[in-house]
């Protein structure tokens, strides 16, 4: 991966991700560039200076204490704080080249190219069948039939299907807990996506639910470049094939996880995988 | 400015400046904040009208019209003193027989009374604010009003009316209708709205509180008393000021009971009239431009007074709330 | 062993007043209710429903009231139901934490207690004297700006309920955020509005004062809206305050009805938010 560099970024990042990425996975196609991402709340910064690559059909975790930023880049990359007042972010995200940070896009268009599953399940108080038609029927218009495919299309991928196709016309709400999560994962995959983000998806979830959802992210990451945020470290070890090491805000190692997990380079990262803190 | 913050005072311009998602995003956004300024409009309204309306009148009599006794449509001499008199002379009673009443409801229904009881004891009494002014009324004349003459008022008279002094508040030929059988009827009205304040903010004191009271052996009395009150004391004020703002501008139970007379007199045993009394019995007879502008102006002194009474209320309510959000 | 002999007789003398206050409340509630019942159960009978008020002296009904009644309160419902929704929507979702906000929810509470008579007198101001006349179209305005308030508060409420989260997910689908208020928000926050509304029609349908001064009365059946019109609670008012016994029995009658139809819906409304609180 020959990364073009800007002038404005700081060559430590670059010194790890170019050392420490072994060259396959540097050869890995590059869904997303995070580069020189800063955010603040109103005047507090909370995020400094973060650059990474997102790759494409791979899974990146991003690991890191409470507080350390990481569900907050996560919400940079659909642009979702942008609900909020008062919280700006600077720098570029390039997706398949075009910066999604910048001024002027219409956002509703950015985000339906990315998918996003939040902590909790959010089933929409609908039908199950219309959780999933919502964000298909906002940007295209398809028969009804087409509708019903992409319904069971989504609700398969998301190993959901054989447990609800009786009951499509029941409300999301009547499902268990795993259910409703894999439900959301549903949803956000049928509009087909570029990019999926996770924002801890099994935290809410019984271990039986969350050992389903891992697999089933093992499975999507074909189709999808995932990035999930969890504070399971187990999870991120077992699931992901590249790992962001976060604390206080910035990025302090990236790495295959493989590498992170066995030798880690820097001593913040070993300290935090051995649990001396966090 | 440094390059970062430079970059960063960019994005939060940008950030300002995107306007909504399309065209159904300002449409939807338009159509809330029209109907929100409706809202505001109907106040602005309501002032600039009863202004306009009360300007002859006050313009003709002046602030003497707020002290003047005479109320006489055939010389076109009118005074707010009796209506303002007996408008905060029965919210006082209601408020005096009301307050201690609604404390006890609230006292009962959240440190004694059974589980089980306090959802239908709850809802009964938010019934009894739902029945509406009118329906007191009625009952209050005919029922009420006969029962006091009959039983209370000889009573009241044969006993308190000898005191000195307290004597003539209870003085006069038993009517039945009158002062004191408003402010009850009143008491009555207002009684739910405060208990159902006090029960709400009774509930926010935090169980821990109470069962520390609890553990070194208070009895229920003293918990509430020196434990439960005091942290819900704004919350307690702003209820009650809720009550009284409800009192002031009744019209219609009062209007039944008061016995319409444009006199000031000491005895609460006697026939009064309150401001919004006296707008339901005249309005629709006032002949003549000034008759008419004495009652809108009537009606814009009450406005002042309740507006006045209802704002102190939220801004205690709302000083309650940022107290509680800054001790959570 | 004395000081606490004296505290715990205060107690008892507290709770004892406190029984008694409770006592007193429902002791009350069921006087009036039973009263009405007791008075008013004489006045139904087909006659009620079938006949117009009548001249004093003379036996009647109450259709022309029933009928204006229910005319008004329906039109003040329709005007005053998507007023107060989407003032409450601005509130919930796009006033957080500004001025503009504050300033409309402290504007909107001194209204929700203002005297109802006030209201009146400034719908005269408006629409009757302009007009020429009363109308029920002014009584009707006069009931919705009543409603208002009511609607705007308990749907500012309900909609504040509605967790983040969801609104989150319907924006990371890429949906406007008027989509996310309308299919997402508000289907999420239904149940409660519509109590909210129900509540607000029970609030006005007792109402007098406002329509003393708007739809004042109307002798006769009439269903122009352009005209004086009937209605129960003024009815109700002239006929109790008069000495005739015809009209007190007809006064009592019309207050049973007026009360029964609170009562059910208030009690509905509450029925209806349990039922979907179950629900979830």
């Amino acid at each position: 991966m020959s990364v073009s560099l800007a002038t404005t970024s700081p060559p430590r990042t670059e010194r790890l991700m170019q050392n420490g990425v072994s060259a396959a996975a540097n050869a890995l196609p590059v869904k997303c560039h995070i580069r020189n991402v800063n955010f603040y709340y109103g005047k507090f910064h909370a995020l400094r200076d973060i650059s990474l690559p997102l790759h494409d059909r791979r899974v990146t975790a991003f690991i890191g204490p409470s507080g350390c930023g990481k569900s907050t880049l996560l919400r940079i990359l659909n642009r979702i704080f942008e609900l909020y007042p008062g919280q700006t972010a600077t720098g570029e995200i390039l997706v398949d080249g075009q910066n999604i940070l910048a001024p002027g896009l219409d956002l509703n268009v950015v985000r339906s190219k990315i998918g996003m599953v939040f902590q909790k399940p959010t089933p929409f108080p609908m039908s199950i069948h219309d959780n999933i038609t919502f964000g298909i029927k906002l940007y295209e218009r398809l028969p009804k039939s087409e509708l019903d495919d992409r319904v069971e299309q989504a609700l398969r991928r998301a190993a959901l299907w054989d447990e609800v196709k009786d009951k499509l016309r029941q409300s999301g709400l009547g499902l268990s807990g795993g259910q409703q999560q894999r439900l959301c994962i549903a949803r956000a995959i049928a509009v087909r996506p570029e990019i999926l983000l996770l924002d801890e998806p099994a935290s809410a979830l019984d271990p039986i639910s969350t050992q389903r959802i891992e697999e089933l992210i093992a499975e999507l990451k074909s189709d999808y470049c995932i990035a999930i945020v969890t504070h399971n470290m187990q999870q991120a070890a077992r699931s992901s094939d590249f790992t962001a090491f976060m604390y206080l805000g910035e990025l302090i190692e990236f790495d295959e996880t493989e590498k992170i997990f066995t030798h880690p380079r820097e001593k913040r990262t070993e300290d935090y995988i051995t649990g001396r803190f966090g | 400015m440094t390059a970062e913050a430079n970059m960063v005072a960019i994005a939060q311009r940008e950030t300002r400046r995107r306007p909504a998602g399309g065209a159904g995003d300002m449409v939807f956004h338009g159509l809330t904040i029209f109907f929100a300024l409706v809202v505001l409009m109907i106040l602005g309204g309501v002032i600039v009208s009863l202004f306009y309306g009360a300007w002859p009148a006050f313009r003709k009599f002046g602030l003497g019209f707020v002290v003047g006794e005479s109320w006489n449509p055939v010389t076109d001499n009118f005074g707010a003193l009796a209506p303002i008199y007996g408008t905060l002379v029965t919210s006082l009673i209601a408020m005096l027989i009301g307050i201690p009443v609604a404390f006890g409801v609230a006292l009962f229904i959240t440190e004694l009374c059974p589980t089980w009881l306090k959802r239908p004891l709850g809802t009964m009494i938010e019934l009894l604010a739902a029945i509406p002014s009118i329906i007191y009324g009625i009952w209050g004349l005919f029922v009420l009003a006969p029962f006091i003459q009959e039983h209370v008022e000889p009573l009241l008279i044969d006993t308190l009316g000898n005191i000195p002094v307290i004597g003539l508040l209870f003085s006069g030929p038993p009517l039945g209708i009158g002062v004191l059988t408003a402010g009850f009827i009143l008491s009555i009205m207002v009684l739910p709205f405060i208990a159902s304040v006090m029960r709400d903010v009774f509930e926010t004191v935090p169980a821990l509180l109470k069962e520390s009271a609890y553990g070194l052996g208070a009895t229920t009395a003293e918990v509430v008393w020196h434990v439960v009150l005091p942290y819900a004391r704004v919350g307690v004020i702003g209820g009650i000021l809720l009550g009284l703002g409800r009192a002031l501008g009744e019209t219609m139970a009062v209007t039944f009971v008061i016995g319409n007379s444009h006199h000031v007199q000491a005895s609460i045993l006697q026939p009064g009239t309150t401001i919004s009394a006296a707008l339901a019995n005249e309005f629709t007879e006032a002949v003549g431009d000034i008759y008419q502008s004495s009652l809108i102006a009537l009606g814009f002194i009450l406005f002042v007074i309740t507006f006045i009474v209802l704002a102190a209320a939220k801004l205690m309510l709302i000083r309650l709330q940022k107290g509680a959000g800054a001790s959570a | 062993m004395q000081i606490y002999t004296r505290r715990r007789a205060n107690n008892y003398l507290i709770v004892g007043l406190s029984l008694a206050a409770t006592a007193f409340g429902i002791l009350f509630l069921i006087f009036v209710l039973g009263t009405l019942l007791v008075n008013g159960i004489g006045a139904l009978g087909p006659t009620l429903f079938t006949q117009a008020t009548p001249p004093p002296g003379s036996a009647g009904g109450l259709i022309n009231a029933i009928f204006g009644s229910l005319a008004m309160t329906a039109i003040a419902t329709l005007v005053g139901t998507p007023t107060g929704i989407l003032a409450g929507t601005f509130l919930a979702e796009y006033a957080h934490g500004s001025r503009l906000g504050e300033f409309v929810r402290f504007i909107n509470d001194i209204l929700l207690s203002a005297p109802s008579i006030i209201i009146g007198l400034f719908v005269y101001a408006i629409l009757v004297v302009p007009m020429g006349h009363f109308s029920a179209w002014a009584g009707a305005v006069a009931l919705a700006i009543i409603m208002i308030p009511v609607i705007v508060r308990t749907t500012e409420d309900m909609l504040n309920l509605v967790p983040s989260a969801l609104r989150e997910a319907a924006a990371a689908l890429g949906a406007p955020k008027w989509k996310i208020v309308v299919m997402v928000t508000y289907r999420s926050a239904i149940q409660g509005m519509l109590t909210g509304v129900l509540l607000a029609i029970a609030r006005i349908s007792g109402e007098t004062a406002p329509l003393l001064f708007t739809a004042l009365n109307n002798q006769f059946w009439s269903a122009d809206l352009n005209r004086p019109m009937a209605n129960l609670p003024v009815v109700i008012f002239q006929f109790a305050m008069s000495p005739y016994a015809d009209w007190q029995v007809l006064a009592w009658g019309g207050a049973l009805l007026i009360t029964a139809a609170i009562l059910c819906l208030n009690i509905s409304a509450r029925l209806f938010a349990s039922w979907s609180g179950l629900q979830k």
